[in-house]
């Protein structure tokens, strides 16, 4: 009994120390974030932002084309998460539970196709949108995701496998196509795994970095993590701005997490299942 | 759920009912996968042949891809800078991925327990994690900034010297290191923590049993049980540690300008850093498709080895 106790509190000893390792640079950046200048480079270096400027955070949206990337991004990410949502599910659904020629094969070819680094990719792919003429566009960023990744086809495809046979032979009965099967069956039936990928989509969009570094040229095209990016160097005196640029950035992120907690610990479970 | 296979129709006239029900099903399947068919026929088939074609060409966008034979090969092997970031490439990793993967494995030990506060500890942890690198570069700003950040300000009050943290030589790849470790945790440690929650607990209680103690169940019940937990984690992470480009772009200064993202005298300059520089900058587009596929081959050989190596030390039950 003592014994577990004294484990407890090791533990409880161990988490604070390394939740504050984590928290306490996040609170020091909140704390740039309210400075002034001249105390945001004031050496030695304050903590504690006195006054507290809150007017950052109101100067940011006079930064450059701000808001137009915070629509950038948030056009990348809406986009990426229906068509990936729409593509994973659609395909999982064929590879789950309908008979086509090859279609094991083509499964393996999926599962094969996870483990080709992207680098190998990403200069065809450059060609490829150059050619389309979408280039400095932000259409390649969510085109691909329309075309199903294969992390959403393995996801969608573990859920789809789990549900009863049952269901759509009773529903074959009453003369719905496999499409329909799919659509007014299978999709409502799974929508923890469907907020699990969105989840994932969302995040990995709204914090991508290297496709719109290849991809877009012009500064008004930018998405967030590099637009910030590009603020950063352009006006001298104005780093306490871009410090609540990007913490701005982070709330919308922070705000899916809190909502969807579950589904991030889902999804990153489901990273070690195979 | 075999039974349910037989519909009444069927029976009557099993093969051609058969034979009809499959074709418009093969229809139907072949209808449905069709966006992954495109994504792979274009955007992994087609690229990784025009990729290895143009590993073997002189490319630069503008014109048509001029066929050199294993020229950008020649050269690349013949290149100081691409020694300098393979030898990069593989201090991040060795540096990187035991160090995440054990302390990790520390941590997720410590929250496999009923804890008030759960919540709460997993809030702070996957704080990093869900922050771009874009964030995570003001927030480390703040400590290791040359200038005014608390680093510096720590270590002159200590009476030592102030340190130039991301722009040092020496010091660039670790630091680089311990801030992807402490971004990337929170992620690693709940993989572990599935992992951990599958042990069964009459295995410990057998042990206690025995008088075993906690650090004794860990390295000899724990440790071995979440082997495969631990195998996967290693090749995830070694495989995205190779392709870690955001973190380096971003934390030295390529953002800006992409020929400085290798940092001071190149001394963060990582594979994938490389090819950007050579094929995006410099718009050597063979040259850096060559880049990759020495990547590409590197990272199958990797894994083979890794799991080659896996039989001696997974356990499975």
């Amino acid at each position: 009994m003592s014994h577990s106790k004294l484990r407890k509190t090791v533990s409880y000893i161990v988490m604070t120390i390394s939740s504050l390792i984590m928290l306490l640079p996040f609170l020091s950046t909140v704390f740039n974030s309210l400075k002034t200048y001249a105390q945001f480079t004031s050496i030695p270096p304050k903590w504690i932002p006195n006054p507290v400027q809150w007017s950052n955070y109101s100067e940011v949206w006079k930064l450059g084309p701000f808001s137009q990337y915070i629509s950038n991004s948030a056009i990348v990410t809406v986009l990426s998460v229906i068509g990936g949502l729409l593509s994973c599910s659609m395909v999982a659904y064929a590879f789950a539970r309908i008979e086509f020629p090859f279609r094991n094969t083509l499964f393996m070819v999926v599962l094969g196709t996870m483990m080709i680094p992207a680098v190998v990719l990403i200069i065809p792919q450059f060609v490829i949108f150059q050619n389309l003429a979408m280039l400095d566009t932000l259409t390649p960023l969510w085109l691909i995701e329309w075309l199903a990744q294969p992390f959403g086809i393995f996801l969608m495809r573990q859920a789809f496998l789990a549900i009863p046979k049952d269901y759509e032979e009773s529903a074959k009965l009453d003369g719905c196509n496999p499409f329909q099967i799919y659509w007014r069956i299978f999709i409502p039936m799974c929508k923890p795994t469907f907020a699990t990928l969105a989840v994932f989509t969302f995040m990995t969009k709204w914090n991508e970095i290297l496709s719109p570094a290849i991809f877009l040229t012009s500064k008004e095209n930018y998405t967030l993590p590099i637009g910030i990016l590009s603020l950063g160097g352009q006006y001298n005196g104005s780093e306490q701005y871009v410090v609540a640029a990007a913490l701005l950035s982070l709330i919308p992120i922070l705000l899916v997490f809190l909502f969807a907690e579950k589904y991030f610990v889902q999804g990153s479970n489901s990273a070690g299942v195979k | 759920m075999g039974n349910t296979e037989l519909a009444p129709t069927e029976v009557k006239n099993p093969v051609r009912r058969r034979r009809k029900r499959l074709n418009s099903d093969g229809k139907w399947g072949l209808l449905m996968v069709a966006p992954y068919l495109v994504h792979f026929i274009v955007f992994v088939l087609g690229s990784l042949i025009a990729s290895l074609y143009f590993s073997f060409s002189e490319y630069d966008i503008l014109n048509p891809p001029k066929w050199t034979g294993l020229d950008n090969y020649t050269k690349l092997f013949n290149e100081p800078i691409f020694w300098k970031a393979l030898g990069n490439t593989l201090y991040f990793a060795v540096l990187f991925v035991p160090l995440q993967t054990i302390l990790a494995l520390i941590l997720a030990s410590a929250l496999n327990q009923k804890l008030r506060g759960l919540k709460l500890f997993r809030l702070a942890h996957f704080l990093p994690v869900i922050s771009s690198w874009t964030v995570i570069l003001y927030v480390s700003d703040a400590f290791f900034n040359t200038r005014f950040g608390l680093a510096n300000d720590f270590l002159t009050r200590m009476g030592l010297d102030p340190q130039t943290w991301l722009q040092d030589p020496q010091l660039v790849i670790p630091l680089l290191v311990l801030i992807a470790v402490w971004k990337g945790i929170g992620y690693i440690m709940v993989i572990f923590l599935a992992g951990l929650q599958n042990v069964p607990s009459d295995v410990y209680e057998a042990a206690e049993i025995d008088g075993a103690g906690t650090f004794r169940k860990f390295l000899n019940i724990t440790v071995p049980l979440i082997s495969g937990t631990t195998f996967l984690v290693v090749v995830l992470s070694t495989i995205s540690t190779f392709q870690a480009f955001e973190q380096i772009y971003v934390m030295t200064g390529g953002a800006q300008d992409a020929t400085a993202a290798g940092g001071p005298n190149n001394s963060s300059l990582v594979l994938m850093i490389y090819l950007y520089r050579e094929g995006f900058s410099f718009m050597r587009m063979g040259y850096a498709s060559a880049i990759a596929w020495v990547l590409f081959v590197l990272l199958f050989i990797l894994t083979i080895v890794q799991v080659t190596l896996q039989k001696k030390w997974v356990h499975y039950e």
